[in-house]
């Protein structure tokens, strides 16, 4: 059996791609993307635990959890829609009208 | 056997949201100003069905969902700020072809509110949690040809969607740890956690995650774009509800689940209260658009609810609980203010980028009295100034800081308050003592009606204070149970 820390270290760095992506990128898909990653990370987390403690809730909360995913991707989506709409892109770094 | 009539006011909210979005479907757009006063209707038989089973007690559904005097506290806050959002919305979505979904959304969103209020269970919480960030998120985009609207938008869901991938992070561990998601069963499990670097991983993502959500510095970022880009009314939900659940959240999770690791949290929280509060104040000294500032004033006064949680005695938990309910009071009637003042500078097609400029409140004591007075009255509820309810529950709070002996904190909160005054001041002043420009203008009767029920609210509170601190202080005696 694989050991549980191996798939610890396997969430840790998905999540930190995931972190890092979100900080360095200007897209707005990609930035949902990396969101995707990194509550995907958590799934694993949960699924690992869930299998090791011998108890389902985990893989139950998994299942929740992938369900919220799709529902924020698709109001990012949409709010994406939005602005493409209005500028033609998705670029992140031109969304500077409210600053103080 | 689940008695079902201590879920009712969540399966009115729920039905009301559908019927609804059902019904606006099948009208023509003239017709639609009535979904306003069916929403508002459920909005006021749920608030009638929660005061009405104030004290009850029980645990449903294999014990993932509690009703106790904390829960049906929290759910008051969220349904009396609904209530005044939902009356203030009458007249922003009068002649608006999507009436019937910004209601859904609001009601959905306060449904979610809701669940949180009473979960008992980590999953349910996050769950609950999510449905109400995604409403959310909609609403603050609602208006979708206003660039700044959708900007704010975006901004709020790429932050709400950080916060929730940290806190499935952070609840994954704790399961890992604990072995279950259920609140009370992680509190008895505790001694894993206490012996275990991943109890202290998982604070640092908890409190990322709620911080978020609570718009604590440095997770505040979000907030004031949200708040001024999106349309007041949802600005009041957001800042009056959403946060408050964010609030009910993590005293549940810190207080509840995780009391015994609670030397980590405290001292986290000590440094996020005091750096929260006074960035919020010190940036809402130069803020000229008076969204922005109350946004900033949001983001201080997040910083003094979060004192609860450092000192954390009974009585220091009974202010800030009270604190909630009057902040949301306060909040709501001042973003709903702000509306009104929108609405009349969009009537009077005055050619400026920011409606909510501190220059179009001159003289709206002679303008618009009755939006002038209530709106004095919330700023300087929000500063403090009695006999309001701001005055009353930073006085529990404050005082019982000093009584657990930590003075400085106490000291830092009190020069905070007296700095807040300062910005505060200057709306008031700009509203009597400079001279306005245009005609008088008739003041819309929705606004007018959701500004005076939270002008009954503050002024209740802060002069019949008695009734409220017993409600706080039952709501407290939950958390404390298990300490």
């Amino acid at each position: 059996m694989i050991p549980l820390n191996w798939y610890l270290a396997l969430s840790a760095i998905i999540f930190s791609i995931g972190l890092y992506g979100f900080i360095s990128q200007k897209n707005g898909i990609r930035i949902l993307m990396c969101v995707e990653l990194m509550l995907n990370s958590a799934n694993i987390n949960l699924v690992a635990f869930s299998s090791y403690n011998d108890d389902m809730s985990g893989q139950v909360f998994a299942l929740f959890s992938i369900a919220l995913a799709a529902a924020e991707a698709a109001i990012g989506f949409a709010i994406m829609m939005s602005i493409y709409r209005m500028r033609d892109a998705i670029n992140l770094d031109e969304l500077n009208l409210l600053r103080w | 056997m689940v008695d079902l009539m201590l879920l009712a006011p969540e399966i009115i909210i729920a039905l009301t949201g559908l019927i609804v979005l059902m019904i606006g479907i099948f009208m023509g757009s003239s017709s639609k100003n009535v979904l306003g006063y069916i929403a508002t209707a459920g909005f006021l038989a749920a608030l009638a069905m929660v005061i009405g089973n104030f004290s009850a007690s029980a645990l449903m559904f294999s014990d993932t969902l509690s009703v106790d005097p904390l829960s049906q506290f929290f759910k008051l806050v969220f349904l009396v700020v609904a209530l005044i959002v939902s009356v203030a919305s009458i007249k922003y979505t009068e002649d608006n072809t999507d009436t019937e979904i910004f209601y859904a959304l609001v009601l959905f969103a306060t449904f979610g509110m809701m669940f949180v209020a009473s979960a008992n269970d980590l999953m349910v919480l996050f769950v609950a949690f999510e449905l109400a960030s995604i409403a959310t998120y909609a609403l603050a985009g609602f208006e979708k040809k206003n660039p700044r609207s959708v900007e704010a938008s975006m901004k709020y869901l790429l932050m709400g969607a950080l916060s929730a991938a940290l806190l499935l992070m952070g609840i994954s561990f704790v399961y890992g740890a604990t072995g279950t998601t259920s609140i009370p069963g992680i509190a008895q499990n505790m001694e894993v956690l206490t012996s275990n670097a991943i109890g202290l991983l998982a604070i640092v993502l908890l409190i990322a995650g709620f911080g978020f959500k609570i718009a604590l510095v440095p997770f505040h970022m979000w907030a004031p774009d949200t708040y001024q880009g999106s349309p007041s009314v949802v600005s009041a939900l957001l800042a009056a509800g959403s946060k408050k659940m964010a609030f009910v959240a993590a005293f549940k999770v810190f207080i509840v689940a995780l009391l015994a690791i609670q030397a980590d949290w405290r001292m986290a929280f000590a440094v996020l209260s005091v750096v929260t509060m006074t960035y919020g104040n010190v940036v809402a000294l130069s803020q000229r658009s008076v969204k922005r500032m109350l946004a900033y004033s949001s983001v201080a006064q997040a910083g003094y609810i979060s004192m609860a949680f450092v000192v954390l005695t009974p009585m220091a938990l009974t202010g800030g609980i009270l604190y909630t309910l009057a902040h949301g009071f306060m909040k709501a009637g001042a973003f709903i203010a702000t509306a009104a003042v929108v609405y009349m500078v969009i009537k009077e097609k005055r050619d400026t980028e920011i409606p909510d400029h501190l220059d179009n409140f001159k003289g709206l004591g002679k303008k618009m009295p009755i939006t002038a007075l209530c709106l004095t009255v919330f700023v300087l509820a929000l500063a403090g100034i009695p006999p309001t309810a701001g005055y009353m529950s930073k006085f529990i709070l404050f005082s019982s800081t000093i009584q657990s002996g930590m003075v400085w904190l106490a000291v830092i909160a009190i020069l905070n308050s007296a700095l807040s005054l300062y910005y505060y001041a200057r709306l008031v002043r700009y509203m009597y003592a400079m001279p306005h420009e245009g005609e008088k203008v008739s003041e819309p009767v929705p606004y007018v009606a959701a500004l005076l029920i939270s002008l009954v609210g503050v002024l209740a509170i802060g002069l019949w204070p008695e009734p409220f601190v017993e409600i706080a202080m039952q709501a407290a005696s939950v958390l404390v149970g298990g300490m």
